[in-house]
């Protein structure tokens, strides 16, 4: 806690012979952190092992024949590897040939399917012509108009001022099919031209439309019907294989990263050299174990010149409690290798903070709820985390709940003559706070704004404090006691001066003058420590504490919104009827959106008084990601 | 509507007066909050822009963005200075 896990850097060296047995053991551990090897003049990066070419194919073939069935990554029971490593060739070549006469048949049905809407859409413009299609061409001495014209127009009535040589006919859809003599085509194009005619074009098939339509409408089931019958199978298929899909596709993955690893690793023409990071505790088993599995034939060293911070994978070291947090950690930074990992911090900060501005029994349940659902459904580490991140910050709402008496916006108990939601729980009132107002229990946050002022901006001085002293102990670690004090123990010798001047100003110091010197130390140290550019930095303090009256205003916005729904929903409610009704919807739907807004509001403030306010004072972050070789297996086990 | 100072009650000014301090409570917060939001629009749309390249930018990127809300805090600490 407090600090990322010590590490190790490890040199691995020995003959090609067993590198094939260093890969296995190191694959097991899961521990070690490979550094990617740079080619320079005498060694060269290493080749994959012998079969690493076919593992891919496969692994291809396996991803593809898993999108086609549409293969999701639910949890299942895990297969033993070695069993299914025996019969996996076999079964994927059987998978293999009977997804892709699958494949086969669903496109050519979809292209059978996509040809025959063309069709259908071709000849149903001429549904109710009982016409055949056949007829409709091929005439030397007669020319045929097919199409519409706008609406509202006699086109026999035109027609017959031209000719009466013709025959028309119509259908439902308004399209219809003129036969006129070719020596009145030119004037009866020309009339049709006036009616704003529009040309559809006669299909080249046989048939009457009407029977075509109904043909192509039985073929259009078939194919229909053939394509469900096909997803079943397919579907039956995705159920048989699902598991070996999934635990194939593990299984090849691990045994591609374990051929592919000598692409990492320094080799000539006969040694490998493996460069990596290992937590401290474990490199003695590792040392041992790949000992054991090469006869000793490959010899493990720990560097112990000094290294470069930056060149430090990082792995948190935290008890499980805080281990949900390192999340909110990772969204800006992981720690750096001296310096203090401030997720314990996070752990107590930000869910307190989250509370304090919320402080809400009906939402910290309702959230709760929420959450502890969502937990159990959604899984996947970042969900996990973000979960297990709400439900410690509703906890301590429920908490601020009862403290602050607050069920979605309503008092829990009574004050002033007003009753509150639970008759006869009085307001009692405990001591005098400031500004003359009464601090009770529960505590009435609406009126008690100045106190609760005063009481947010303590909270901010102490922990800003606390994040200067950490700031101390990076900066003592980094570069020595005279730069720590100078740029941050003087920023509290700043706060003490600003401190006793206030006082002065009140009156409960003497005079003004202790203040004054402290201050002008504080200013002179500053300078001394950060350079002139501290002077213009002095107000950060006063901005930064002023910043945590977020945790009174945020809240109250929220009580502000909940009350605003629930007189609402109150004035609706009494005025009976229809009203009632009414009056739920408006009541479900504010505190729904104010439970929504419960998660953002009070969560992005509370993350940015971390990140803005406390870890500008000492956190620098920027750590490489601790990535072992290994694998997290999920469908096999060994 | 206008009020006839010489008519007034000791009561009536008074009414008037809390209400001009809520006006200015109002105006400090409603202005500082315009203030805040016109920044924080032109660091958030460049943050959105950086963090879509590099993820890891993210926290910094919040961190840009939110430090003009301080204009607010304080419209919000003189709105209830005036208050009380």
């Amino acid at each position: 806690m407090l600090k990322p896990k010590q590490m190790s850097k490890v040199l691995l060296t020995g003959h090609k012979d067993v590198l094939e047995p260093t890969i296995e053991t190191l694959h097991d551990l899961h521990a070690l952190h490979v550094e990617e090897y740079v080619e320079e003049d005498y060694f060269h990066i290493g080749t994959p092992l012998p079969g690493a070419d076919e593992g891919s194919k496969k692994l291809l073939k396996l991803r593809s024949i898993a999108s086609f069935l549409g293969i999701k990554k639910p949890y299942h029971k895990p297969i033993n590897a070695r069993q299914l490593s025996s019969e996996l060739e076999e079964k994927l070549e059987t998978l293999g040939g009977v997804v892709s006469g699958k494949l086969r048949r669903k496109s050519q049905i979809e292209a059978d399917l996509k040809d025959v809407q063309t069709r259908m859409h071709e000849v149903e413009a001429f549904s109710g012509i009982p016409v055949n299609f056949d007829l409709c061409g091929g005439y030397e001495t007669l020319h045929i108009f097919a199409g519409t014209v706008k609406k509202g127009v006699d086109v026999e009535a035109g027609l017959k001022r031209v000719t009466d040589e013709y025959q028309f006919v119509t259908g439902n859809t308004g399209v219809f099919i003129l036969a006129v003599p070719v020596k009145h085509r030119d004037s009866v194009a020309d009339l049709l031209a006036e009616y704003e005619f529009g040309e559809v074009k006669i299909p080249a098939i046989s048939g009457t439309p009407d029977d075509l339509i109904s043909e192509l409408k039985s073929r259009q089931d078939s194919l229909t019907k053939d394509i469900e019958s096909l997803s079943s199978e397919i579907d039956s298929v995705k159920a048989e294989y699902e598991d070996f899909i999934l635990a194939s596709e593990e299984l090849l993955s691990i045994e591609t990263q374990k051929k592919e690893a000598p692409l990492v690793f320094a080799t000539s023409e006969h040694a490998f050299v493996i460069d990596g990071w290992i937590p401290d505790d474990e490199f003695e088993t590792l040392r041992s174990r790949v000992e054991e599995a090469t006869g000793n034939r490959v010899h493990v060293t720990k560097v112990e010149e000094p290294v470069d911070e930056a060149s430090v994978p990082i792995e948190y070291d935290n008890p499980k409690i805080v281990k949900p947090m390192e999340a909110v950690m990772n969204l800006y930074a992981r720690p750096r290798y001296n310096e203090i990992d401030p997720t314990a911090f996070v752990f107590i900060a930000f869910p307190l903070f989250y509370g304090l501005i919320l402080g809400d029994i009906g939402y910290a349940l309702i959230l709760l709820a929420i959450s502890l659902y969502g937990r159990s459904k959604l899984h996947g580490e970042g969900w996990n985390s973000l979960f297990t991140v709400l439900i410690y910050c509703n906890i301590v709402t429920l908490f601020f709940g009862i403290l602050y008496g607050e069920f979605l916006g309503f008092p829990l108990a009574g004050l002033h003559g007003h009753p509150g939601l639970i008759p006869g729980w009085e307001t009692i009132s405990l001591f005098e706070g400031l500004g003359g107002e009464h601090i009770t229990y529960p505590i009435h946050r609406t009126h008690l704004v100045t106190t609760l002022l005063v009481a947010t901006l303590l909270i901010g001085v102490i922990h800003i404090n606390v994040g200067l002293i950490a700031g101390f102990r990076n900066v003592l670690v980094k570069h020595g006691m005279k730069a720590a004090i100078l740029e941050k123990i003087a920023w509290i010798v700043l706060q003490v001066g600003i401190f006793l001047l206030l006082f002065g100003m009140m009156g409960v110091v003497m005079s003004m003058v202790p203040g004054a010197v402290v201050f002008a130390l504080a200013v002179i140290m500053l300078v001394a420590g950060e350079g002139g550019t501290a002077i213009m930095e002095l107000p950060s303090v006063l901005s930064n504490v002023l910043s945590y009256s977020r945790l009174l205003a945020v809240g109250l916005s929220s009580i502000g919104i909940a009350t605003a729904v629930n007189i609402m929903a109150g004035m609706m409610f009494d005025s009976g009827g229809l009203f009632i009704v009414v009056a739920a919807i408006i009541f479900i739907l504010g505190h729904a959106l104010n439970t929504a807004l419960s998660i953002i509001a009070p969560g992005l403030h509370a993350l940015r008084l971390q990140y803005v306010e406390f870890f500008t004072k000492f956190y620098e972050g920027g750590g490489r990601i601790y990535n072992p070789f290994g694998y997290n297996r999920i469908y096999t086990e060994e | 509507m206008t009020i006839d100072i010489a008519a007034a009650t000791v009561e009536q000014i008074l009414a008037n007066q809390k209400g001009l301090i809520a006006i200015g409570a109002g105006l400090a917060v409603g202005l500082t909050g315009l203030g805040s939001a016109i920044a924080e629009k032109d660091i958030g749309s460049a943050a959105v822009g950086a963090f879509t390249e590099k993820e890891e930018l993210f926290g910094k990127g919040l961190i840009m963005t939110v430090i003009p809300e301080t204009i607010v805090i304080f419209g919000f600490v003189i709105a209830i200075m005036l208050i009380l």
